[in-house]
């Protein structure tokens, strides 16, 4: 069946490219790594722009190549979480950037921690806002597995950061009472 | 006589050359890299000289600001060397390997940072940087772990503090310039 | 898993993750990438009919040499910094990692030296 949509490549670009750029990066945590899938993410959907069918399409494509190109980086470059609380430290003396919440860039370390099925479960839940079968489509995975990864990430996720939180919570009322 | 002359004169370049010299020279590949390589799963090996480095500042434009953070990072810099080896199991490689990674850098040029060894589990690391008359002309790391080493050369002139910026780049987290204001992301929606 | 109204804290995950903005060099770079594969320089992008007239005055021959010429030299001078960029941030990523792994070490040999 011919579809009538005419995708347009830049117009995509410009709708998807903070998607793809997040995704890339919330789980590589590394934003130039980020940067160079996303740039080959995109230069791989322009090959496969003719075969696109839809806006949803293209979405959906997009995302799914996204977390799969992340993962792929993620397992060659073997990254080991930590949980270790003087790693979260910014040990170098850096200040996490403001765009969020002091809470929300130690929820951002947090994810960065857990097993990486989890953890791209979790993004996708998070920040698209999919549903468990989305998820299972995006992830190329069975529903059944999806779900116990939302489960385990997510009582994961809750337990650390109730201990750092704690944590977070003290030393700000040691900072105040200096 | 004569000889005496061209003697006299290879000796005269010979003191001129520290002089002379503009920037340090990047190491040469030893065998023992070539050891290392060979037995990795994965091999990293990165050397960038004061040419490499300044095409990479000048593509980094300063329209973006981690390019720029990137930029003011390496611009000054002679040369930065990087061997990374990752194994799949632990015992691929000897503490006397190791050693000789770190020998050329046990030098009275080089002065010991941070030093850990840890004989039951075999990781070591060391930074060390290179002083002369006082001021820093390079930074030495070396990282072993049971199944990484990671070996980091940079010359030029480059502080401690230096490394603050290189997490702060590789994190996404260098603050923006003034005025460059990000917008509200949008998040994204479920197909129906 | 039940997936009704989100409690208190995933509302805190899905405030915490919004999508990042996309660094705005990224299309640029894209696009010079996607142009470039195409292979069709286009570093003169002047009008065809000053082109016409540029080659019959100079002869054609010149003109051509010169345009591939430059342009190649040009392309050819991007890619390389474009390539030297890459390295010089996984030079980056990796230096990371390393001072990672050193933070590490030496906060477990912290906590041995104190039991």
């Amino acid at each position: 069946m011919a579809h009538d949509w005419q995708p347009d490549f830049e117009q995509l670009v410009d709708e998807h490219q903070s998607m793809v750029f997040s995704l890339a990066l919330r789980m590589t945590g590394d934003r130039g790594l980020a940067e160079e899938i996303a740039q080959d993410v995109f230069l791989e959907f322009d090959r496969w722009l003719g075969k696109m069918e839809s806006a949803d399409h293209a979405r959906f494509w997009l995302r799914r190549v996204a977390m799969s190109r992340s993962v792929d980086a993620l397992r060659r470059r073997q990254t080991r979480g930590t949980d270790r609380w003087v790693e979260m430290e910014d040990h170098h003396g850096i200040h996490v950037e403001e765009r969020t919440s002091p809470l929300g860039a130690r929820l951002e370390q947090l994810l960065a921690t857990l097993p990486e099925p989890q953890r791209a479960a979790l993004v996708l839940r998070y920040q698209e806002e999919l549903t468990p079968e989305e998820i299972a489509a995006a992830l190329e995975a069975p529903l059944a597995t999806v779900k116990s990864y939302l489960q385990r990430g997510l009582k994961l996720l809750r337990t650390k950061a109730a201990i750092h939180l704690k944590e977070f919570v003290r030393e700000k009322e040691c900072v105040r009472g200096v | 006589m004569k000889n005496r002359f061209i003697t006299f004169i290879f000796a005269a370049v010979a003191l001129a050359m520290p002089a002379l010299a503009q920037t340090a020279q990047l190491p040469a590949p030893s065998p023992i890299e070539k050891e290392l390589a060979a037995r990795a799963s994965e091999a990293t090996e990165i050397t960038l000289d004061k040419k490499m480095l300044s095409l990479a500042s000048r593509v980094m434009d300063g329209k973006d600001t981690y390019d720029d953070a990137t930029r003011q990072l390496i611009e000054n810099l002679d040369g930065i060397y990087i061997r990374n080896y990752e194994f799949d199991k632990e015992g691929l490689f000897t503490a006397e390997q190791v050693e000789q990674l770190r020998k050329n850098y046990e030098t009275g040029e080089w002065s010991s940072l941070v030093r850990n060894r840890d004989r039951k589990t075999g990781e070591s690391s060391d930074i060390m940087v290179k002083l002369v008359n006082g001021e820093s002309h390079g930074l030495f790391i070396l990282n072993v772990e049971p199944k990484e080493i990671s070996m980091v050369l940079v010359l030029g002139p480059v502080q401690m503090s230096d490394l603050k910026k290189v997490k702060s780049i590789v994190k996404g987290t260098v603050k923006g310039r003034g005025g460059a204001e990000k917008s509200i992301p949008t998040k994204g929606k479920s197909k129906p | 898993m039940e997936f009704e109204p989100l409690d208190d804290f995933e509302e805190k995950l899905k405030r915490s993750f919004e999508r990042w903005p996309a660094p705005p060099e990224l299309k640029r770079r894209l696009m010079e990438n996607r142009h470039r594969r195409k292979e069709r320089p286009r570093w003169f992008a002047l009008p065809r009919e000053v082109l016409v007239a540029v080659s019959l005055s100079l002869g054609v021959g010149v003109f051509a040499a010169l345009y591939s010429g430059i342009a190649s030299y040009q392309h050819e001078q991007q890619r390389e910094g474009e390539a030297a960029r890459q390295q010089v941030l996984t030079a980056l990523r990796i230096t990371d990692h390393a001072l990672d792994n050193i933070n590490k070490q030496l906060a477990a040999h912290g906590r041995a030296s104190q039991e």
